[in-house]
């Protein structure tokens, strides 16, 4: 595979990581949001896949099939089934209005493309829009978790930031020490374990609002 | 002979995005029915409807003015030269002879036929065609500057905004220019698109509930010729439609000269492009449920900010 | 005026009459002279009124297209005015003379050529149009004419600011001097001066966030009064804006500073967004009409800062043009179609004393002609083909696609973004415009006034059907308008005219960059169009009129089952209320309902709705600084302390304050 077909697939996989971001930021309903996660982390296992043919390192071929496995079907069951046992209501509450959480998603788009010659200095072994891409996926899962209420959705815009940080490392270096790939997934699965196992037990009343929290305040 | 020769082939295509209107709506049904374990009613269905419709007497309500007659006439004009500035089957090979093509035109056509059936719903009055016009028009102002947006983002590359010349422009190169801004626009352009032919989840085509119809509202008080010349209208603009988006992103396939071979694969090719974005539309319908009124925008603004990325992934 | 004495009835005919010739000859010079190609500009002297100052009239290419745009109006409003003044106007005679003055003040601003003449012009027409305003005696209006004077005044002040400054370093006053003094001042002074300027002018012109006056003043004028404020003053303020941007702080060479034409594009495409928005809440007929006249500057001044951003080599020469010319024709068209909106509203007004759109309705039947041409004028204001609005929009769009967005980076963004912004007005305009056209003429009437309405006098009827025919005629076949264009662009921004790029390929197909290499395929003929759409439409006519055995008969509207009534029908409340929740964030709407039950809470007895939509401008900018102006002016009149003594101090202490300032070495 040349570097050259392996940029454009690079692009075109970028493009479609970042429509489903979009999707899970306007997602309504619990479950889209989801599903959108679970099809990031089937696209984010394709890149792998195309940079490990691309520059031969193996380590790349087992974090894209983990990426798969795990970000791709274990977490999003782990979700889905909390959702289906807890019954919780699967409607999507933002906490500022849609169309501001829109607009902060284009500005952080534009800016991140817009600063992309000033990072340009940064080693990268496939060129193109992959870096921008990758940041504007960290900074829209991080807004995702920031304008959501429940806290399943939060869970969703980490995993989602959590591609974006996957992304950037791949298309930046050649994909970060084998080590730290699985310790940094270790966490998000330990993530995921304690916010479902908080889910299944705070569950006084119909759904969870993380608002609510702030009534523990002593 | 040139310019007569470029007349026929408008007329020509023109003639043919007419008579497949109606059949791209009964495969669209069609495949609908499949996809519920139904049989469906036949592809040719929309025909038939069509000219029942024609023999059958006119019923106008009293309070119209005579403007009410000519509304059915002008949507269809207006549609249907709307449709004769899409390239259906060749891309010119240089300079376009006739001006007859522009993408902002063909849009701006589109607006004229919603806007004549809003003033024709409200001259009916009553508080139907009140309420459905209100709800047609805000639905279409929030799908323009989307589309301005994706159609911007197609033709900064081209340099045009002439249907044809943007087409022949990406052709020589359409396998290998796909790129991400393309892809941005196309997925918002296929949101837009359900917007503009009027399928769930924006708005119902085959209910009889006058509270959730946004376009079949405006059809109410029409009768006989009159609401054959609207549904006419209705299947020209959804292939104006689909066909707009294959000639935006889809353009390898146009014809050059007219040798029948060449046109024969042309035509195969426009076959399959609709027939592609026809079973979306119809595995749409069959997915989701119709969106409340109000969260319409929501939906809609998802296909703006598509649209705006794609621009902006093209210049920044 | 069926009801006034003879002796003011023949006054206000030939008064009418006059300012009629005056238009018509004024606009045969002004042709002549757009026609005259690379001629010098007409000049004329003339007598000195201050010792200080020569004063001077001089026609360019500019000034004379401006008096075309004057001299249409005005000859549609004065064959209307004389029927519409009718038996109830208070003083017919003062408000003839007024609207003679006025017509008079803004033909002499667009030939001013220097600065005395244009500011004594400037300040006449604002004083002959406030006469007009308060020609109805009611509190709304004096309150209206107040604020008008207000903010008229301010825009002056800047304006003085702006000229004073300029004619202290040319030591002259006329318009040459003041254009080669500017060579000479460095950019920021430069940038200062323009947006001065712009402040001045766009106070005038009703820019976003200095509108506020334009929806109070223009529906308290008559009405033929308020088609020449909103369809030629607005246009004298952008004259102004014009004048000063691309020809008086023009730099000697090179491109204008990059910072003017986004201003101006931002600022255009913000009054073309908010002015439509607030536009669609109104429900007074005058009012809605008077907020589109904000959303159609913006739109102007979006090609003129298109046109500023591209001139001068920063982007390809012939796109500049484009620009401009858009912006030109975009001036002449409003000037057309909110003309004619304009005296269809006050032919409504006439007939029925009604202004209030909700109170209207079925007025089709009663007053046809009124109701067909006010269609046109919708038509032609949502941008819709085959009409003229639609052709300086596609222009528009043109240049925003192929000079801005291809400048590429963020400025390209901006453009792009600018260019969803007019593609949002034109759909909210249609939107706005289907509610006004079918709430007042269509459906049934809601008062007896409505009901009993006749359609208005011949004469009115000339004076739309004037404006109506400009629009077809320049949406039809917009080239042969072209050469209008050319001797403004051509001067204002050099290079090829107008006509050159745009009608390249004949006059009736319009091009967007004529000769430059691929920039002319993108074409579109209104001609071919308009005759596509006929032949067409009178085809679908026949083929559905064929089964002629098939009977036809009339029947109620269906409303359930229930006998149809006035009640029935759809309110303008009620359709703009989907953009009204859509678009709560520019709104801040209020709604408060009260309900009145009978024995049982399901028995409704009354409901009372109020709703209410404020202009936030208004009460976020202008609520606020009179309120700090008054407690302001309260506190320094805590320091009058009614004594002479007191005062004559203070005088003394301000001479010695000047003395020091003054005669410092």
């Amino acid at each position: 595979m040349t570097v050259e077909l392996a940029t454009r697939l690079i692009d075109v996989l970028g493009a479609l990581l970042l429509f489903t971001m979009l999707v899970i930021l306007a997602s309504g309903q619990l479950f889209r949001a989801i599903y959108a996660v679970a099809l990031q982390a089937v696209f984010l296992g394709i890149a792998g896949a195309v940079l490990a043919a691309a520059t031969g390192n193996p380590d790349l071929w087992v974090i894209a099939g983990i990426t798969i496995v795990v970000k791709a079907f274990v977490l999003p069951w782990l979700l889905i089934r909390v959702v289906r046992t807890v019954q919780i209501s699967r409607e999507i509450e933002p906490a500022i209005p849609m169309t501001l959480t829109l607009i902060a998603a284009s500005g952080i788009v534009v800016l991140a493309f817009h600063l992309n010659a000033s990072l340009g200095p940064v080693r990268q072994t496939i060129t193109g829009n992959a870096l921008p891409v990758g940041v504007t996926l960290i900074l829209i899962g991080v807004l995702v978790m920031a304008s959501r209420r429940k806290a399943l959705v939060q869970m969703v815009g980490l995993f989602a930031s959590e591609n974006g940080i996957f992304f950037t490392a791949m298309a930046i270096s050649q994909g970060m020490p084998l080590i730290i790939e699985i310790g940094v997934i270790l966490d998000v699965v330990l993530g995921a374990l304690v916010m479902g196992i908080l889910v299944l037990r705070v569950r006084s009343s119909v759904d969870t609002d993380i608002a609510d929290l702030e009534s523990l305040k002593g | 002979m040139e310019r007569t020769q470029h007349i026929v082939r408008i007329a020509t295509e023109t003639g043919l995005l007419v008579l497949l209107g109606p059949l791209v709506t009964g495969y669209v049904q069609k495949l609908k029915a499949r996809l519920q374990c139904r049989r469906g009613a036949s592809l040719l269905q929309p025909y038939r409807d069509l000219a029942k419709l024609l023999r059958k007497g006119t019923v106008r309500s009293d309070t119209a003015t005579p403007f009410f007659r000519a509304v059915p006439a002008l949507v269809l004009a207006a549609t249907v030269t709307a449709a004769t500035m899409l390239p259906v089957l060749w891309a010119p090979s240089g300079p376009a002879l006739l001006p007859v093509g522009d993408s902002i035109l063909l849009l701006g056509l589109l607006a004229l036929a919603r806007f004549l059936l809003a003033i024709g719903a409200l001259d009916a009055g009553g508080a139907f065609g009140g309420m459905v016009a209100s709800r047609e028009m805000t639905v279409g102002l929030l799908v323009e500057p989307a589309l301005m947006l994706a159609v911007f983002s197609v033709a900064v590359a081209a340099g045009t905004t002439d249907l044809g010349e943007l087409a022949a422009r990406r052709d020589s190169l359409a396998a290998l220019s796909w790129q991400a801004p393309d892809l941005l626009a196309l997925f918002g352009m296929l949101i837009l698109a359900l917007a503009e032919t009027g399928r769930i989840p924006v708005d119902n085509p085959d209910t009889h509930l006058e509270l959730t119809m946004l376009h079949e509202g405006m059809l109410l008080e029409h009768s006989g010729p009159g609401l054959a010349c609207i549904a006419l209208a209705t299947h020209v603009k959804q292939l104006v439609t689909l066909t707009l988006v294959a000639t935006l992103f889809f353009p390898p396939g146009l014809a050059r000269g007219l040798a029948p071979p060449e046109i024969a694969l042309a035509l195969g090719a426009f076959a399959a492009k609709v027939l592609l974005l026809a079973t979306f539309l119809a595995v749409v319908e069959s997915s989701y449920a119709k969106l409340r009124f109000f969260r319409v925008p929501q939906f809609l603004g998802l296909g703006l900010v598509s649209a705006f990325l794609a621009l902006a992934l093209r210049v920044l | 005026m069926d009801g006034q004495p003879p002796l003011t009835r023949i006054v206000v005919w030939l008064g009418h009459l006059l300012v009629l010739a005056g238009a018509l000859g004024g606009a045969a010079f002004a042709l002549s002279v757009l026609a005259g190609g690379a001629a010098a500009p007409p000049h004329l002297a003339l007598p000195r009124l201050f010792p200080f100052a020569e004063m001077s009239l001089s026609v360019d290419g500019l000034s004379a297209f401006f008096l075309v745009v004057v001299a249409l109006v005005t000859a549609a409003a004065a064959i209307y005015g004389p029927s519409y003044l009718g038996a109830h106007a208070k003083a017919p005679v003062l408000q003839t003379f007024a609207l003679a003055a006025f017509v008079a003040c803004m033909a002499l601003v667009c030939c001013a050529g220097d600065a005395m003449t244009f500011l004594l012009a400037w300040e006449g027409m604002t004083l002959a149009s406030w006469v007009l305003v308060v020609s109805d005696p009611r509190e709304e209006n004096a309150r209206a004419g107040l604020l008008y004077l207000v903010m008229a005044h301010a825009g002056t002040a800047a304006l003085l600011v702006v000229f004073l400054t300029l004619a202290d370093h040319a030591q002259a006053f006329d318009f040459a001097a003041l254009r080669s003094a500017a060579r000479g001042l460095d950019g920021r002074t430069r940038t200062a001066l323009f947006m001065l300027a712009l402040a001045g002018f766009g106070a005038k012109a009703g820019v976003v966030p200095l509108h506020v006056w334009l929806p109070k003043a223009h529906p308290a004028a008559p009405s033929h009064v308020s088609a020449l404020m909103s369809g030629v003053m607005l246009k004298i303020a952008l004259y102004g804006i014009f004048r000063f941007g691309f020809d008086l702080l023009a730099p000697a060479s090179g491109p204008l500073p990059a910072s003017w034409g986004w201003t101006v594009l931002l600022l255009g495409s913000a009054s073309a967004v908010i002015g439509v928005l607030l536009a669609l809440q109104q429900h007074d007929l005058k009012r809605l009409l008077a907020y589109h006249s904000v959303e159609n500057v913006g739109i102007i001044l979006i090609g003129a800062g298109l046109a500023m951003v591209l001139g001068g080599g920063r982007g390809p020469q012939p796109l500049a043009t484009l620009a401009l010319a858009a912006a030109l024709l975009h001036t002449l068209n409003h000037a057309a179609f909110k003309g004619l909106l304009f005296l269809g509203a006050g032919s409504v007004l006439a007939r029925t004393g009604i202004r209030n759109m909700e109170e209207l309705g079925g007025l089709a039947r009663r007053m046809p002609w009124t109701a067909w041409l006010f269609l046109l004028g919708a038509i032609a204001i949502s941008a819709l083909p085959p009409l003229n609005g639609f052709v300086s929009e596609w222009m528009t769009f043109q240049a925003l696609l192929l000079g801005g967005v291809r400048l590429g980076g963020a400025s390209g963004l901006l453009a792009g973004v600018a260019a969803s912004m007019l593609a949002l007005t034109g759909g909210l305009a249609a939107a706005c415009f289907a509610k006004a056209f079918g709430v007042t003429f269509l459906g049934r009437p809601r008062s007896s006034h409505a009901e009993h309405a006749r359609e208005s006098p011949a004469p009115m009827i000339a004076g739309m059907a004037l404006l109506a025919l400009a629009c077809i005629a320049l949406g039809l076949a917009p080239g042969f308008a072209m050469p209008l264009f050319d001797r403004p662009t051509a001067e204002l921004l050099g290079g090829l005219g107008a006509s050159a790029v745009v009608t390249a390929r004949g006059p009736l197909v319009l091009t967007a960059g004529g000769p430059v290499n691929g920039l002319e395929a993108t074409a579109i003929s209104m001609t071919v169009a308009a005759a596509l759409f006929a032949l067409l439409a009178a085809a679908a006519w026949v083929v559905s009129g064929w089964p002629r055995e098939a009977p036809r008969r009339l029947a109620p509207t269906w409303t359930c089952g229930m006998t149809p009534t006035a009640r029935f029908d759809y309110t303008a409340t009620a359709f703009a209320k989907p953009l009204r929740l859509i678009f709560a964030a520019v709104y801040r709407p209020r709604r408060q309902i009260e309900r009145e039950t009978g024995p049982s809470p399901y028995v409704l007895r009354r409901l009372a709705y109020t709703g209410e939509v404020v202009d936030l401008a208004e009460t976020m900018i202008y609520a606020r600084v009179k309120h700090w102006v008054n407690a302001t002016a309260q506190e320094i009149r805590e320091y009058s302390t009614g004594r002479i003594h007191g005062y004559i101090g203070f005088v003394l202490v301000t001479l010695t304050v000047a003395l020091l300032v003054f005669a410092r070495p």
